[in-house]
């Protein structure tokens, strides 16, 4: 497991061990902040986390470029359907023909009246008697 | 294991179905309800698919009108089951814009902004944001524009996509770096 700390510390101790304390100031390592990855920045734009803070480099490009395209994100989330489209899509529905009228009659719901079940009951049970005499002849 | 749905959800569900049993028994103007009510998200996403106003227009147009001739199949949400008419009237016509070779207008870009300075200053961006979007699969392209244009929870998309938010939160990353990729130099 990633543990920052402890790199930074093994990082100081070896810098101690090279000597790397007589060398001049601008030339010694300085510990660089928890550095955020892309990770981070996608969490931060999935709304999960907040926003990252002291990157650097890569990681702070990053930032910036989202930041960008969010203005630009934002901006297309407020545009709205141009005011004469409903008006044009009513215009161009079918007029003549009912929106049931359309929907295959296997998908339609079937309503059945209870004189309607008595009659298609007494018709199948007809058929049933005509075939069962074919049958044993 | 079945999600609960929220109240207003329920609510908006039961005002849908009663304008559809309306429009169903012979008012055929509350179809215009419908269309007022969904209009908006539905138009930001085939614009966004599609980087044309002209067309998103003639998408919705279509979808409505499939729609309404194909209402007494709704079952459940009406705007989840007229967005996946919308979304595929977007993939159809990307698949026969490819096949074609056919490109539109470049100059055909989103109008509807609110202050026409801040879009002379944004008009770049906007067009390269539209391309780096057109060069994209378009499974990313649909994934990035339902979280980032439409502003749409991974859950809501997985619910119209009818996929997983896991597989959702990897187009939208990748769709991402992908678009950081081509543009990350200009604007960053």
């Amino acid at each position: 497991m990633y543990e920052p700390n402890r790199r930074d510390e093994a990082a100081r101790e070896g810098g101690k061990q090279s000597g790397e304390n007589n060398a001049p100031l601008a030339d010694r390592e300085v510990p660089l902040p928890p550095v955020a990855t892309l990770d981070h920045v996608h969490r931060w734009l999935d709304g999960e986390a907040p926003e990252p803070t002291g990157l650097r480099g890569e990681q702070a490009r990053s930032l910036e470029f989202w930041h960008r395209m969010e203005e630009e994100t934002d901006r297309r989330r407020r545009v709205v359907t141009p005011p004469y489209l409903a008006d044009r899509i009513m215009a161009a529905l079918p007029q003549t023909a009912s929106a049931t009228a359309i929907a295959p009659w296997w998908k339609k719901d079937m309503n059945l009246s209870p004189a309607a079940v008595v009659a298609l009951a007494v018709g199948a049970f007809s058929l049933g008697l005509i075939a069962m005499r074919l049958v044993t002849g | 294991m079945k999600s609960t749905v929220p109240a207003d959800q329920v609510d908006q569900v039961d005002a849908d179905q009663e304008i559809i049993a309306r429009v169903l028994s012979g008012d055929r103007d509350a179809f215009s309800i419908l269309i007022h009510r969904y209009s908006d998200p539905l138009f930001r996403h085939a614009l966004g698919m599609t980087g044309s106003p002209d067309v998103a227009e003639d998408i919705l147009q279509m979808s409505f009108i499939k729609a309404y001739s194909h209402l007494a199949e709704v079952r459940g949400r009406f705007d989840a089951w007229v967005f996946r008419i919308v979304a595929n009237g977007c993939k159809d016509w990307l698949k026969n814009i490819r096949r074609t070779h056919l490109s539109y207008d470049e100059d055909d870009q989103p109008t509807g902004y609110a202050n026409p300075e801040e879009e002379l200053d944004l008009t770049e961006l906007r067009s390269d944001l539209d391309r780096a979007l057109q060069t994209l699969p378009v499974s990313l392209r649909e994934a990035f524009v339902m979280k980032h244009v439409e502003g749409r929870s991974y859950e809501e998309m997985a619910e119209l996509l009818s996929t997983t938010v896991g597989a959702l939160k990897m187009r939208v990353h990748r769709a991402r770096e992908a678009l950081q990729a081509l543009l990350e130099e200009k604007y960053a």
